[in-house]
């Protein structure tokens, strides 16, 4: 069963009010508890995709061939979604996790995690559920390895740790699918294989969907499935599928981009 | 609205210092604003009680001729429950001959010094009497009135009966004119007078010094008594003996006005009670007869005599308490009056509207002009320390215009983990009450401080400035009437001013708030 679905999905940047296409007419699907990488170099859109998907940022009306856009999450259409029905998405439905961390330097570990249920619930309902938020940030930061570090500001902390602190608040809201940046860009490659690890684990034990965008083939490989963004348009990636218990989806994205 | 914002709010208030130095700035706006409000609200304050000092709070008045039968109004009055205590007066214009040889004109106010006092607080602005302490600014003890109290408590007596015995020993009716009209005294910078010598100048030039103190000499008042009809007859001179003077704080009042016995006034005007001719309508110069009364032969013929009542200008009416508001015990005099009025009619002015009516004032409705150009006054300082006050909105909108440009990213990670824009825009404007509670906090304690040590660090002020051979006494009181800078403060202007000020800063992040709140989340996300 898929989670989320995408059709006919272009993103046209203007510069100097010249366009510069940068996804073109793409598709995709996504399958329930997959871990789907998205392989393309840097400058091929693959964060312009995740911004789409998570509701950050809106699609071209219609496609180059005048289709209008369709992007499915489990049966709500996020293109037709309203600002505040995309707000609440973003809060509840995706996490995201991005290559640079973006942490609130002001505010510590435990108070950068706590945000999304702040950010999710009214003052009194925020109340009301304080001490299960914060049960659940703790536990979370502990899985991640960052009991200790509660009290610390990011400042304090290493890249690696910064991400796990990320991960952490991607996943306080209990989202079904979490959408990461190139999570390991900015990190050596032993301590991002640890990060993908911790990842994992996390995803299997909370049955995630992830799409993970990455430039980093040796990364791609982790996932159950790898799809590569070139000219604003997915394509099967080389050995494709690890075959981890999803079904296979990538027929699948074959036959939805042969629909396009 | 939601816990985030107020998180936040509190933690970039201590990590940012900017910020502050807008909280800073709406605290001296708010605090100038309520300095300059509460000096000048406790002038006008001070204007006001100084000016009813001398009037009680409700004037009774039929200009020039005067009305009759005042004993039967002043009995009426006093015997209401909302009046404390009313009094006769005479008001007219008079010109006053000094010792030093100068000519003032200057407002007469006849009264009876008992009645009087009653209704003003005339006692208590009685200046040559008996003094225990020194003024709190003379160090010195210059004031002649800490010392010899048998003379000042025997010239309190006379300022009070506005009598004074003769050298016979017989009371004469006296004068006390305001401590400025004579300017027989000189003002000491600590705020009192010691009498003066004033130059007396000569046709050829030449001047000599009047030696002798103004409250031991005389004084001769010249009025013009009118007839019947209000025509002004010769003026007609009186030798007075100064009994004291008298100081309510008004300057134009201390300056322009002479309170003198009423029944010799009376006497002078032709007001007091006596047996005058009757207006007789034809007039024959050949008729020769005899006066009934009297039995001598006249040149006139028999005409009528009447017995004229005492009649005076006014009748000042004080209320029960300490009532601010004068307007009600006006109703009340003016329906006492209709009633006095219906009793005597025909023989005095009648109660109404308009022309030909009694004048039935409170003392705020009388010094109009005057109260008006203050609070005037006091509005275009306050309108233009608005103004001035207004760049506080600006810096602001500065400060927090470069605060959402450098916290765009964190602004982009709100919005990426599902912070609406007006949570993003509540955040900034939350931020903006905070620098505004935190400024006016601070503003208003500045202000309480200064506003309640003013004379002190008024004091302070000009003692630098004359070490250093500058006049920084700005206040001086040998210009201004007041001795110590007056204030106070007003729980409402103070609302007003925290008010304004937490507006101000909520404004002035208005617009950096909206701005943060439309900004695009991805392109916030990707600003370094
Ligand atoms: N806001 C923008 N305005 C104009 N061009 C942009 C904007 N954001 C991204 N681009 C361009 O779109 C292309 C894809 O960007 P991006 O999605 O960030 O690629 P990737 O994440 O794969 O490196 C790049 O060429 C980039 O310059
Ligand atoms: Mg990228």
């Amino acid at each position: 069963m898929s989670i989320l679905r995408v059709e006919h999905l272009s993103k046209t940047y203007h510069l100097r009010r010249e366009p510069v296409p940068v996804l073109r007419d793409l598709a995709l699907t996504v399958e329930q508890g997959e871990w789907l990488a998205v392989l393309g170099s840097s400058g091929s859109g693959k964060s312009t995709l995740l911004h789409l998907l998570g509701g950050l940022d809106r699609p071209d009306k219609a496609s180059s061939n005048g289709q209008p856009p369709v992007i499915d999450f489990q049966n709500h259409r996020l293109d037709r979604l309203s600002q505040a029905a995309l707000d609440r998405y973003r809060s509840r439905d995706v996490g995201f996790v991005f290559q640079f961390y973006h942490l609130i330097p002001e505010l510590t570990v435990l108070e950068n995690v706590l945000l999304g249920p702040m950010i999710r619930r009214g003052r009194f309902a925020y109340s009301a559920h304080k001490r299960e938020a914060k049960d659940r940030a703790e536990s979370l930061l502990e899985t991640v390895g960052l009991s200790h570090r509660l009290g610390h500001r990011p400042a304090e902390l290493s890249g690696g740790e910064r991400q796990r602190v990320a991960i952490a608040r991607a996943l306080i809201n209990g989202p079904k699918l979490l959408l990461a940046d190139e999570p390991t860009g900015n990190l050596d490659r032993a301590t991002g294989q640890k990060i993908l690890d911790a990842v994992a684990s996390l995803r299997a034990e909370h049955g995630l969907t992830m799409v993970m965008v990455t430039h980093d083939p040796v990364l791609a490989e982790r996932a159950d499935r790898i799809l590569r963004l070139e000219q604003g348009r997915l394509q099967p990636g080389d050995g494709a599928t690890h075959g981890r218990g999803v079904p296979g989806s990538g027929a699948e994205v074959g036959a939805a981009k042969d629909h396009a | 609205m939601r816990v985030y914002q107020a998180l936040l709010t509190r933690r970039y208030l201590f990590s940012k210092i900017m910020p502050l130095l807008a909280a800073v700035a709406v605290a001296l706006c708010s605090a100038m604003v309520l300095i300059v409000w509460s000096v000048m609200g406790g002038f006008l304050a001070m204007l006001v009680d100084s000016g009813r000092t001398l009037t009680g709070d409700v004037a009774v008045t039929w200009s020039n001729v005067g009305f009759a039968h005042y004993d039967d109004l002043i009995e009426r009055l006093e015997g209401d429950p909302m009046v404390q205590a009313a009094a006769p007066m005479i008001e007219t214009f008079g010109v006053l001959s000094l010792p030093s040889g100068r000519q003032e004109t200057v407002i007469v106010r006849a009264v009876e010094g008992a009645s009087y006092a009653r209704v003003t607080d005339y006692e208590d602005t009685l200046y040559w009497v008996p003094r225990e302490q020194p003024m709190p600014k003379d160090h010195e003890e210059e004031d002649w009135r800490l010392r010899s109290h048998e003379v000042w408590a025997m010239h309190r007596e006379f300022g009070l009966a506005l009598a004074e015995p003769g050298d016979d020993g017989v009371l004469r009716p006296a004068i006390v004119p305001g401590i400025a009209v004579a300017d027989a005294n000189i003002r000491k910078p600590w705020g009192g007078f010691v009498p003066g010598a004033p130059a007396v100048a000569a046709a050829d030039g030449s001047f000599r010094f009047h030696q002798q103190a103004i409250f031991n000499d005389e004084v001769t008042l010249y009025v013009a008594p009118q007839d019947e009809q209000g025509r002004v007859l010769d003026m007609v001179a009186r030798v007075f003996p100064v009994a004291n003077e008298f100081q309510s704080g008004l300057y134009e009042i201390d300056r322009r006005t002479v309170l003198v016995e009423l029944g010799a006034i009376q006497a002078m005007l032709n007001m007091n009670e006596g047996r005058r001719l009757a207006p007789s309508v034809a007039f024959d110069p050949f008729d020769i007869g005899f006066d009934p009364e009297t039995g001598e032969e006249r040149v006139a013929a028999p005409r009528e005599f009447v017995r004229d009542p005492a009649r005076v200008t006014t009748v000042l009416v004080r209320g029960v308490g300490d009532g601010r508001d004068p307007r009600p015990l006006a109703q009340r005099v003016r329906e006492i009056y209709r009633e006095f009025a219906e009793v005597h009619a025909g023989r005095v002015p009648p109660e109404g509207d308009g022309m030909g009516t009694i004048r039935i004032q409170t003392w705020e409705d009388q010094n109009r002009t005057l109260i008006e150009a203050v609070k005037k006054e006091t509005a275009l300082v306050l309108i233009l320390f608005g103004i001035i006050s207004f760049t506080a909105v600006f810096l602001v909108l500065a400060i927090f215009w470069a605060m959402v440009s450098e916290k765009t990213r964190d602004i982009g990670i709100l919005r990426s983990i599902g912070a609406s824009r007006g949570g993003v825009a509540w955040l900034w404007l939350r931020y903006g009450a905070a620098i505004g509670l935190i400024g006016t906090v601070l503003g208003l304690a500045i202000a309480f401080a200064v506003i309640l040590n003013i004379n002190a660090i008024h004091d302070a002020i000009g003692a630098i400035g004359s070490a250093f051979g500058m006049d920084t006494v700005i206040w001086d009181p040998s210009i201004y009437y007041f001795a110590r800078i007056p204030t106070e403060i007003v729980p409402w202007k103070v609302a007003v001013v925290f008010g304004g000020g937490l507006l101000s800063s909520v404004v002035g992040a208005l617009i950096p708030a909206i701005r943060a709140a439309w900004m695009h989340p991805v392109r916030a996300l990707g600003f370094e």
